[in-house]
Formats: C-alpha cells, structure tokens, sequence
C-alpha cells in the first residue's frame, strides 16, 4: 500500500471525508424515524448538517476552571480515534480494511476512544454535573466492555478454529471466511453472541435508556455540559462516526455477505444494512424504553449481554472440543 | 457566502429555558410546543437542550423574582453569541399580575436586552411558536 | 415493552399528528379568551373593569382636553381572564379569539387596544358627559313613561327630573 492511497483510504474514502457524510446521514434518519414512531414530523434528515455548520459558527467559551489544553484537545481525540477505526473495519466489495491482522483488537481499544475523549474533556472542564457525568460514563464504559470483550473473543475462537487451530483477531479474515464459509450469524452457537453484541450498541453510543451519562434532564447534559461551538460540534461529528463505525464493526463481524461485484450496488447494500442494524438497536429501543439509573443499566450490562456472549462461548468451545 | 450561511443557520436554532420565578404555567406551554406531536418544534430544526452553553434562542418565563434574578443573569452570560432572548408569558415582560409586589425585582428588559415578547397567561402554544419563529429571523441576521 | 412496541408501530402507521402551524392557520375555539377589543360606543365608562382587572392592564383616564375618555388595555400585562368582560354592564368589553400575541421588543408599549370615549354635553345643563345606552336606561328607570330623553342627561339633572315627575312634564 503505497502513501497516497493510505491517505485517500484514511481521509477521503471509506474513512474520513465519506465516512463524516455517512455517520450524520445515519443520526439524521434517527432523528426522522424516532419522530416518526412519535406520530411527529420530526426535523429533515440533513438537519445534523446544519447543525454542525451552525455550531461551527457560533462563540466557544471556555469555563474559567478548565484546563485549556486538556478541554480543546479531548473533542479532537475521541474524534480520530473514532476515524481511525472506521479505517480499519472492511467493508466487503469496497474497501479491505488497513491492516491484515489483530485489528479487531485495534478497534476494541479504539472504540473506548470517544468515551474516553467525553472523560478527559469532562474532567478538564471543572464543573460538577460533567464530573458526575463523567464517573457514570466510566461505570458504564466497564460494563460494556466485558460481554464485548467476549463476543470478539468469541467470533475469533470461531472463526480461527476453523482455519489455524488458534484464536484469530483479523478482520479481514473473518470476512473472508464469512464469505467463503457462510455467515455467522446462520451458525446457532452465535446467536447469543450476536445478540449480545446488539445489546452493548445502545450502551456505547449513550443513546436513551443508557443516555446516563448525558442525561439532560437531571445533569444538564453531563460531559458535554461546558461545551459550545466547535467543541461541541466535533463531539456530535463523533456521535455520527461513533453510530457508523458499530453498525459497521456488526456488519463486518457477523453478515458481511456483499451484492454482486459492482461497487456501487455494494455501498448501497452496505448503508442500508447499517440502517437496519441502525433502527433495530437504537431507533427503536430509545422510542420505547426509558432512561435507566446507573445501578441499574450497570447490573443490565453485566447480567444479560455478559451471560448471553458466554453461553456463546462456551457453546463454541464445546464444538470445537477444547 | 453570508447569505448561504444566514439560510443554513436558520433551520437550526436550539432552545433553552429559564424559569426566573414562574409559576410553571408558561412552563408546561413550552414543554408542550416541544413534546407533544400536535406542536413539534423539532420540525423547524428546533431542540431543547440541557445546558445553555449549547443554546441560540432563550425562553424565559417567570417574573424575575428577586433571589432568582442574579442566577438568571449568571445563566444568561453563559450562553454563547449570537443569541436571542424571547420573554414568554405577561410576568418576565411587565410584571403581570405580580407587578410591584415586594419579591420582583424589576421587569427582565431591565437587566437584559429582550428581542420578542409573547404575552398570555399562560401564552397558547401557537403563540410560542409565533414568538419562536420571529425570534429566528431575528437572530439568523447576527450572523 | 411489547406493549410500548405495539403503540409506537401504530403511530408509524398512523402517520404524524402534527398541524403545520406557522406556515398554515390553526383555528380557534369560538370561546378561546384572546385579545381584547373594546366597544367606544357601548362604553358608559363606569370604571368597573378597570376595578376588577387582575393585572391592571386596563387604564381609564379623562383625556387632557376633557372632550372624553382614554380607554386603554395594555396586553402585555393582561391574564385574559375574561372579568371585564364579565363585569361590564353594557358589553362593550369582548375577548376575541385572537391568540396571535407575539410582537418584537419595539413595540412592547405600543401592545394595547387604545379607544376614546366621548363626551357629549348634558342637554339639560350642558355639563359634558358620557351618554348611557337606551338599554341602560330602561334597566334603571323601568320601561314606562318617556324615558328617551334620560339616555343624553347627566346623572344630577336626571335626578331632578324624575323628583319632579318625569320627562314628560319637563
């Protein structure tokens, strides 16, 4: 791979640029949708632009109490971290994805990245309700992390006991395999796992019944709390990002099977299964559900997607006799 | 490019709220214009946010009762510029009913440079989207 | 949950229930209390809706050169309760059912329904004052005699007349 096409793949195409465009389109039809379910009209379905282009203009103001460099500089982080890992991630008849192998790992590390950045920003901001935001942030990030953690673990043991007799963590070859092999979610021991997955998606992007940390109305937003302008505006370019690179990462993991060989065609087979995957996990459960405690969305996370990713696993050792 | 700016930006005016002493009426209008299917501001690209460090236009309901006129201005100069300050309901704008009693301390044009008003008692919802939309034209030309 | 489900796949059918106010008029109820306008001609400028107004919106004050009234409710601090128009004897106050209250800053103290109310002079003395309606009259001083010259007299002469036996031998 030479430089210039490192640079396209990273900044313009599927990363960067086409990656922005796609994670607001993915917010905007949230928004219309979860109006929809509400019998509203709900805003247009570009109005995430707009409201980037409108936070861009207006004042930042930075809290006296906050650390300047810290505050500035946490937006921009869980910002690339975020453009870093849809880099990675293949996307099948399009794009192969940077690296050949232990990238699921980079992608683990990478999307704590934005949770990290909401801390790190909170915690330099200086005001109570951002640090109670982020200590509930933190929690809930621990507890997600554990049945995700297991269902990567999972889908590699699956997928590397067929091939090499030994775990693997590439995402390329778990895309290949899928499609060579057939996908993985047809395989009844991954069910659960799959389901779990489904259920840590809500949690990570901080949307309604685990919006804890961002809880409006009890902590004024939390984190995102002393925020404004720019700051802000890359925060909800990173929620977009954030919602792309989780149907993607679903996607690549567990029905990467493309449409012909037209790139094209492709693409569009792949927003729209990012859609789906999209309703089905955030969508859908925000319109109906309401905001948990802490205590409680802490217990969720560590009882039923925990339980369900390691029936999973022990269902695929099983198989495999280990 | 300032008048394909002024045209973006219109369509996305975010909204807070700050009851300085109300009764609550006005209060449950607001929430209404913005929760109940029949009103729906989110359609003009309105939102509601939590903290007003992240809001363009201003509601402010109550009559600026004396102990909550410091946190009102407080409040007030954290929001960012450009902003547009809308006075709901007859108490931030006159006083109303409770006009020269002991605990106001003054009308909020007193303290704050007030754009529109919408006076009613509570104001129907209509009228605050009225307000609403005036106010946007008022401050997309700040740009 | 299921049955949350079940709601929000039925208002997805259902399509949305939203009225498209600012860009299209929404009706309102016939007794919707709204803006107030005020009657000059029925007014007798008794000064009781000034009395029972709750926010003091209305003001009624004599006009520097003494030809009339001021009639002026200032909306900007009116509760549209409706006991104006309650009180009032001649209805000559009525609550529409305008709701379009907005107005920007500029014309805060320009907000108000401003009539005059004039005055005529007594025919009897000649003392300027505000004539009371037929109907007033009638509620008053009872249907019979000719009372049709009372509705144009200042209440003084009106009291002399009736001492000496009414109109008809004026």
């Amino acid at each position: 791979m030479n430089v210039a096409e490192f640079f396209v793949n990273v900044f313009i195409f599927p990363g960067g640029l086409f990656a922005i465009m796609l994670g607001l389109l993915l917010t905007g039809l949230d928004r219309k949708i979860y109006a929809r379910l509400q019998r509203r009209v709900g805003p247009p379905i570009y109005q995430p632009w707009l409201d980037v282009v409108k936070l861009s203009q207006k004042e930042t103001i930075i809290p006296k109490t906050a650390n300047y460099t810290a505050f500035r500089l946490a937006p921009l982080l869980g910002f690339a971290g975020m453009l870093a890992a849809i880099a990675i991630i293949p996307v099948t008849g399009i794009y192969s994805g940077l690296y050949q192998s232990g990238d699921l790992l980079v992608v683990l590390y990478l999307l704590s990245a934005p949770a990290l950045a909401l801390a790190m920003g909170a915690a330099a901001s200086g005001s109570p309700y951002s640090s109670i935001g982020l200590s509930r942030e933190i929690s809930i990030m621990l507890a997600y992390e554990i049945p995700m953690l297991i269902v990567f673990l999972t889908v590699g043991m699956r997928v590397g006991m067929e091939i090499g007799g030994t775990a693997i963590f590439s995402l390329s070859s778990i895309v290949n395999f899928q499609l060579s092999q057939g996908s993985l979610l047809l395989d009844l021991p991954m069910l659960p796992a799959f389901l779990a997955f489904l259920i840590c998606i809500p949690g990570i992007l901080g949307v309604v019944p685990f919006d804890i940390p961002e809880a409006e109305t009890e902590i004024t937003e939390g984190p995102l709390l002393e925020y404004s302008g720019s700051g802000l505006a890359m925060f909800k370019l990173t929620g977009g990002l954030k919602m792309l690179v989780l149907s993607a990462l679903t996607v690549a993991l567990f029905f990467p099977m493309g449409l012909g060989s037209f790139w094209l065609v492709n693409l569009l087979w792949f927003i729209f299964k990012c859609v789906v995957i999209m309703f089905f996990t955030t969508t859908l459960i925000r319109a109906m559900q309401a905001r948990m405690r802490i205590e409680q969305a802490y217990k969720f996370y560590l009882l039923f997607p925990t339980a369900l990713a390691l029936i999973s696993l022990v269902l695929t050792a099983i198989s495999f006799r280990i | 490019m300032g008048e394909l700016l002024q045209n973006i930006v219109k369509k996305s005016p975010w909204i807070y709220r700050i009851n300085a002493g109300s009764c609550n009426g006005c209060d449950v209008e607001m929430a209404t214009t913005a929760l109940i299917p029949r009103y729906d501001v989110e359609r003009l690209g309105c939102r509601y946010c939590g903290s007003p460090k992240h809001a363009d236009i201003v509601l402010i309901s109550g009559p600026v009762t004396a102990v909550v006129k410091d946190k009102v201005l407080r409040v007030y100069d954290e929001i960012p510029n450009p902003k547009v300050v809308v006075a709901v309901g007859i108490c931030p704008i006159s006083g109303g009913v409770f006009r020269e009693s002991y605990s106001i301390a003054n009308q909020l044009d007193a303290y704050i440079p007030v754009d529109v008003n919408v006076p009613g008692c509570p104001p129907r919802p209509q009228a605050i989207i009225d307000g609403i939309a005036m106010a946007i034209e008022i401050w997309r030309k700040k740009f | 949950m299921s049955k949350f489900l079940k709601v929000i796949l039925k208002n997805l059918i259902k399509g949305p229930s939203t009225i498209k106010y600012p860009f299209e008029d929404s009706p309102a109820p016939e007794k919707l209390r709204g803006k107030i306008v005020h009657n000059a001609d029925a007014c007798v400028a008794c000064h009781l809706c000034e009395y029972v107004c709750a926010g003091g919106a209305i003001k009624m004050q004599e006009s520097e050169d003494k030809k009339g009234i001021d009639f002026v409710v200032w909306h900007d601090t009116c509760t549209f309760c409706g006991l104006c128009e309650y009180y009032c004897p001649t209805k000559a106050i009525h609550l529409t059912n305008d709701y379009h209250t907005a107005h920007l800053q500029a014309d805060k103290y320009n907000y108000v329904e401003k009539t005059f109310v004039k005055k005529q002079p007594c025919t009897c003395c000649g003392e300027p004052i505000v004539p009371i309606s037929l109907a007033m009259v009638e509620q008053i001083y009872g249907k019979e005699g000719d009372i049709r010259g009372l509705s144009k007299m200042c209440p003084q002469c009106r009291r002399k007349i009736l001492w000496k036996g009414g109109v008809s031998k004026l």
